[in-house]
C-alpha cells in the first residue's frame, strides 16, 4: 500500500505568490512561484518522507498553508543538500562546528558553518525517494557506524563519521570545544587520530567555566577566534579583515534581535499565533545558520516577524492549536518532542532553551570585534553554572508563561544528563512549575515510550 | 437476560498482559485478563471480550470505552485513549481514596506517582531506558533459577540473608546472579537480594517525587509478595492492601475515566 502524502492546496497558492522572495548569500533570488513549484512538484518526488502523513513521526495531514514562512522554511530544508553541493562546487569553504555556538566569525570568513545535525541533513538529503521509515533507518545506520568507529558513549557523532570516511567535502573541523556537548570531544579526538588527514582540525578553545568576568579569559578566547579565522582564511585562500568581522557581527546581531523580537511577539498574546512546529522553525532562524545560508535565513525571518505581528494584532490562532493549550517549555540540547502529537493531546511548545541563549546574547558593536565576540560567547547563559543557567531559564519560562517544563537528554549527551536534575530541581523550587526529565535514544524508534511520558505529563498539567 | 443501566469499560494493553474492567452503576461488574500477544488490537479486544462474556454483555451495551497502556494508540474499539499514569491514579483513588502515593510496576516500566485527594496526578517519575526494575527483569531472573515467575516472591521471603545485587542493568544483574550461584550462594538469598535491588531502584524514583501516605502498589508485579515486602523496607512505609487484583488498577482507572467522559459528553446523566 502506498504512503499517504500531504499536498499543498492550490487554494492558498495565489496568496502565497504575493509573499516575499528569498535572497541568498550569493545574491541569487528565488521567487514564491519557484518555491511553490518546488514544494508541489519536485519536493514530493525527491523527499516523499517529509510529506508523509505519519503521526508517529509528527507529520500532520494538514499544515499551516496560510503562513508563507512555514512553506519557505520547508523549502530551505528540502533544498539544503542540493544547495550545499552547489556551494561547494562554487568554491565555498565549509566548516564542521558544534551545536550551541554562534557563527559570526565563520560568516566573516565567507564560510558555511554546519552543526552535526546539518551535516547529517546534507548527507541524507543526497538520497531521494525515501519514506520516513527509510530515512530513520539511514540516520540510525550513520549513528551505529559512528558508534563502531568512535564511541558508543556519545550521542551525535554521525557528522564526524561522515567527515572521517569522506562522505562529504568538508574543508575544516572547527568547533568551539568547551560548549555544552560531550560528544564533540569524542568527535575531535576521533578526527585527530582518524584516517582523513585532508580535513584540517582546529579547536577553538576557551577557559573552563567560561569566566566572562575575567579579562584574561576573554582575551584568551579572542586569540583563539583569531586563530580560527586564520585557519578559515588558509582554507579559502583569502584574508578576512576586521571590517568583514564587524559586518558579520552586525548581520548576526540583526538576526538575534529579530529572533528575540519574534519570540516576544509570540509570547505577548494568550492566543498562540502559530503551532509549535512553526514557532520553533521560525525562532530557530535567529542564529542564521539553520539552512546553511545566513541571508536566506534573514530574509525569511524578516518576513516572519511582520506576519507574526499581524497575526498577534488580529488575534489569529495558529493552525491546529487547541483552545487553551497547556504551555510546555522544552530544555536540553538537540532535543524536542513530537509537536503535532503533543498538540493533539492538548499542549503547545512555547519555548526551548536549545540554540536560544546565544540568540539572546548580542555582541557589542564598538571596540575590538574579536574581544566583543569572545565576551558574548563566554556569557551565553546556557553554558554557565547550573544556578546561573537555571535562573536565565526561569526568566524565559516566565516570559513564555509555560505551565510545565520537560528536560530531555539524549543517550550519550553526558553534559546535559549530568545537569538535568539540578536544573529542573532549581526551576521547580523557584517557580513551582511541574517538571519532567526524560532520557532518549537519538534517532531511535522510541516514539511510543516517549510520547506516553509526554502525554502523561500533559494530562497531569 | 435483559441488559439495563450504563456500562463503562477500561482496557489496559500492557507489554505482558491485557486487562479490562467493566463498571456498572459505579461498581466493578466484570473483569478480563489475558496475556498480550504481538497484535495489541487483538490483545485488547480479547481482554474486553472476556469481561463482556463474564458480564453477559455485548460491546454495543457499553456506553463508553477508554483505552490505556502501550496498546492504547492501537485501540480502534475505544472512544478515547488516556495514559496509564492517569489511569492508575484514578483507579487507585476509586478504590482507596486515602492513597497519595502509587508504585506501579508493569512488564516494561516502573512508575512513582503522587496523586491528590481527587486522584489527579501531582507528579510522577518513570524508569528511562533499562528493563531493570520491571516485570521483565523478574522474568529474566525466574528464567535463571528455572522457577515460576509467581513463585519468586515467596522464595525470596524464605531467605535467611540478603545478597547485595546490582540494580543498574538487567544484563549486569543476570551475569552477577550466575556468578553468585557458581559461588554457592543460596538461591533464596540471591532472589531476596534481587528484590531489594529493584526496591532500591524504585526508592530512587521517589527521591524525585516524594512520598506521602497512604501508599499503594499496583501493576502485575504487585502480586509478588517478596517485592511488596522489599519495597516496604526500602521506602519505610506500609503498603495498603489491594481490594482487587492490583494488575487491574489501570483498566479500572480507564473505566472510571470512561464514565467521566460519558458524563462530560452528555452520554450519561
Amino acid at each position: 500500500m502506498g504512503k499517504q502524502l500531504f499536498r499543498y492546496s492550490e487554494d492558498n497558492k495565489a496568496k502565497f505568490l504575493e509573499s516575499d522572495n528569498i535572497t541568498f548569500n550569493d545574491g541569487s533570488v528565488v521567487t514564491p512561484e519557484e518555491i511553490w513549484d518546488y514544494l508541489t512538484v519536485e519536493g514530493p518526488v525527491k523527499y516523499p518522507g517529509t510529506y508523509e502523513i505519519n503521526l508517529s513521526q509528527g507529520n500532520r495531514d494538514s499544515r499551516d498553508e496560510t503562513l508563507p514562512t512555514s512553506l519557505k522554511t520547508h523549502y530551505l530544508s528540502l533544498t539544503f543538500s542540493a544547495r550545499m553541493e552547489k556551494a561547494k562546487k562554487n568554491g565555498k569553504t565549509i566548516a564542521f562546528i558544534q551545536g550551541g555556538q554562534a557563527v559570526d566569525p565563520y560568516t566573516a570568513a565567507d564560510t558555511i558553518a554546519l552543526r552535526p545535525f546539518l551535516v547529517g541533513q546534507w548527507y541524507h538529503g543526497r538520497e531521494h525517494g525515501n519514506d520516513i521509515y527509510k530515512s530513520v533507518l539511514r540516520r540510525k545506520q550513520s549513528k551505529e557506524t559512528a558508534f563502531h568507529d568512535m564511541s558508543f558513549e556519545a550521542c551525535q557523532t554521525g557528522g564526524y563519521e561522515h567527515v572521517q570516511v569522506g562522505d562529504l567535502p568538508i574543508d575544516v573541523v572547527a568547533p568551539y570545544t568547551v560548549l555544552r556537548c560531550s560528544d564533540v570531544s569524542y568527535g575531535v579526538e576521533a578526527h585527530r587520530h582518524g584516517p582523513n588527514k585532508d580535513v584540517k582540525l582546529i579547536n577553538v578553545d576557551f577557559p573552563m567555566r567560561h569566566q566572562a568576568d575575567k579579562p584574561w579569559a576573554i582575551e584568551y578566547f579572542a586569540r583563539n577566534l583569531k586563530k580560527l579565522v586564520k585557519t578559515l582564511d588558509e582554507a579559502r585562500g583569502k584574508k578576512t579583515t576586521e571590517d568583514d568581522l564587524w559586518r558579520a557581527i552586525r548581520l548576526h546581531n540583526e538576526g538575534r534581535r529579530l529572533g528575540t523580537e519574534l519570540a516576544d511577539l509570540w509570547w505577548s498574546t494568550d492566543i498562540p499565533p502559530t503551532n509549535s512546529d512553526d514557532r520553533n522553525s521560525l525562532v530557530a532562524l535567529a542564529n542564521l545558520d539553520m539552512h546553511g545560508d545566513v541571508q536566506a535565513s534573514l530574509s525569511v525571518l524578516k518576513e516572519a516577524k511582520k506576519i507574526i505581528a499581524e497575526r498577534v494584532k488580529n488575534g489569529v490562532k495558529g493552525h491546529a492549536v487547541t483552545d487553551n493549550p497547556k504551555r510546555l517549555f522544552i530544555l536540553g540540547s538537540c532535543v524536542g518532542i513530537n509537536e503535532s502529537r503533543s498538540e493533539d493531546a492538548g499542549a503547545i511548545v512555547v519555548g526551548k532553551d536549545d540554540q536560544w541563549s546565544h540568540c539572546t546574547s548580542l555582541v557589542e558593536e564598538e571596540g575590538d570585534p574579536y574581544y566583543n565576540l569572545a565576551k558574548a560567547t563566554l556569557e551565553y547563559p546556557y553554558e554557565q553554572s547550573i544556578e546561573k543557567r537555571a535562573q536565565w531559564t526561569i526568566e524565559q519560562i516566565r516570559k513564555s508563561r509555560a505551565d510545565g517544563v520537560i528536560f530531555i537528554h539524549n543517550w550519550g549527551c553526558n553534559t546535559q544528563a549530568a545537569v538535568s536534575r539540578p536544573i529542573v530541581d532549581f526551576i521547580k523550587r523557584e517557580t513551582g512549575i511541574p517538571t519532567y526529565i526524560h532520557e532518549r535514544d537519538l534517532h531511535g524508534l522510541r516514539d511510543e515510550q516517549e510520547q506516553n511520558r509526554v502525554n502523561a505529563f500533559i494530562e497531569m498539567l | 437476560m435483559t441488559i439495563s443501566g450504563n456500562y463503562f469499560a477500561g482496557v489496559d494493553v500492557g507489554s505482558l498482559a491485557a486487562k479490562s474492567v467493566i463498571l456498572k452503576d459505579g461498581e466493578i461488574f466484570a473483569t478480563g485478563l489475558v496475556q498480550s500477544g504481538v497484535n495489541s488490537v487483538e490483545s485488547g479486544l480479547n481482554a474486553l471480550n472476556l469481561a463482556l462474556e463474564t458480564a453477559g454483555l455485548k460491546k454495543e451495551d457499553l456506553t463508553y470505552i477508554v483505552g490505556t497502556g502501550y496498546g492504547r494508540v492501537s485501540a480502534p474499539y475505544a472512544n478515547k485513549a488516556v495514559t496509564e499514569i492517569t489511569c492508575h491514579a484514578k483507579g487507585t483513588n476509586y478504590l482507596h481514596p486515602t492513597v497519595r502515593t502509587i508504585i506501579d510496576m508493569g512488564g516494561q516500566d516502573c512508575k512513582a506517582i503522587r496523586i491528590d485527594p481527587d486522584g489527579a496526578v501531582v507528579d510522577f517519575a518513570m524508569n528511562d531506558k533499562c528493563a531493570a526494575g520491571t516485570g521483565r527483569f523478574l522474568e529474566v531472573m525466574a528464567g535463571v533459577f528455572k522457577v515460576k515467575l509467581e513463585d519468586l516472591g515467596s522464595i525470596a521471603l524464605s531467605a535467611t540473608d540478603t545478597v547485595p545485587m546490582s540494580s543498574t542493568c538487567t544484563v549486569f544483574a543476570e551475569s552477577e546472579t550466575i556468578s553468585l550461584v557458581a559461588r554457592g550462594e543460596k538461591p533464596e538469598n540471591i532472589l531476596n537480594g534481587i528484590h531489594h535491588s529493584i526496591a532500591n531502584r524504585i526508592a530512587g524514583l521517589f527521591s524525585r517525587v516524594g512520598i506521602e501516605s497512604d501508599v499503594f502498589f499496583s501493576g502485575g508485579v504487585a502480586k509478588n509478595s517478596g517485592m511488596k515486602t522489599a519495597i516496604e523496607q526500602a521506602l519505610k512505609v506500609s503498603i495498603v492492601k489491594p481490594e482487587i487484583d492490583p494488575q487491574l488498577i489501570g483498566a479500572l482507572g480507564a473505566a472510571v475515566i470512561a464514565r467521566n467522559f460519558a458524563k462530560k459528553e452528555g452520554l450519561w446523566v
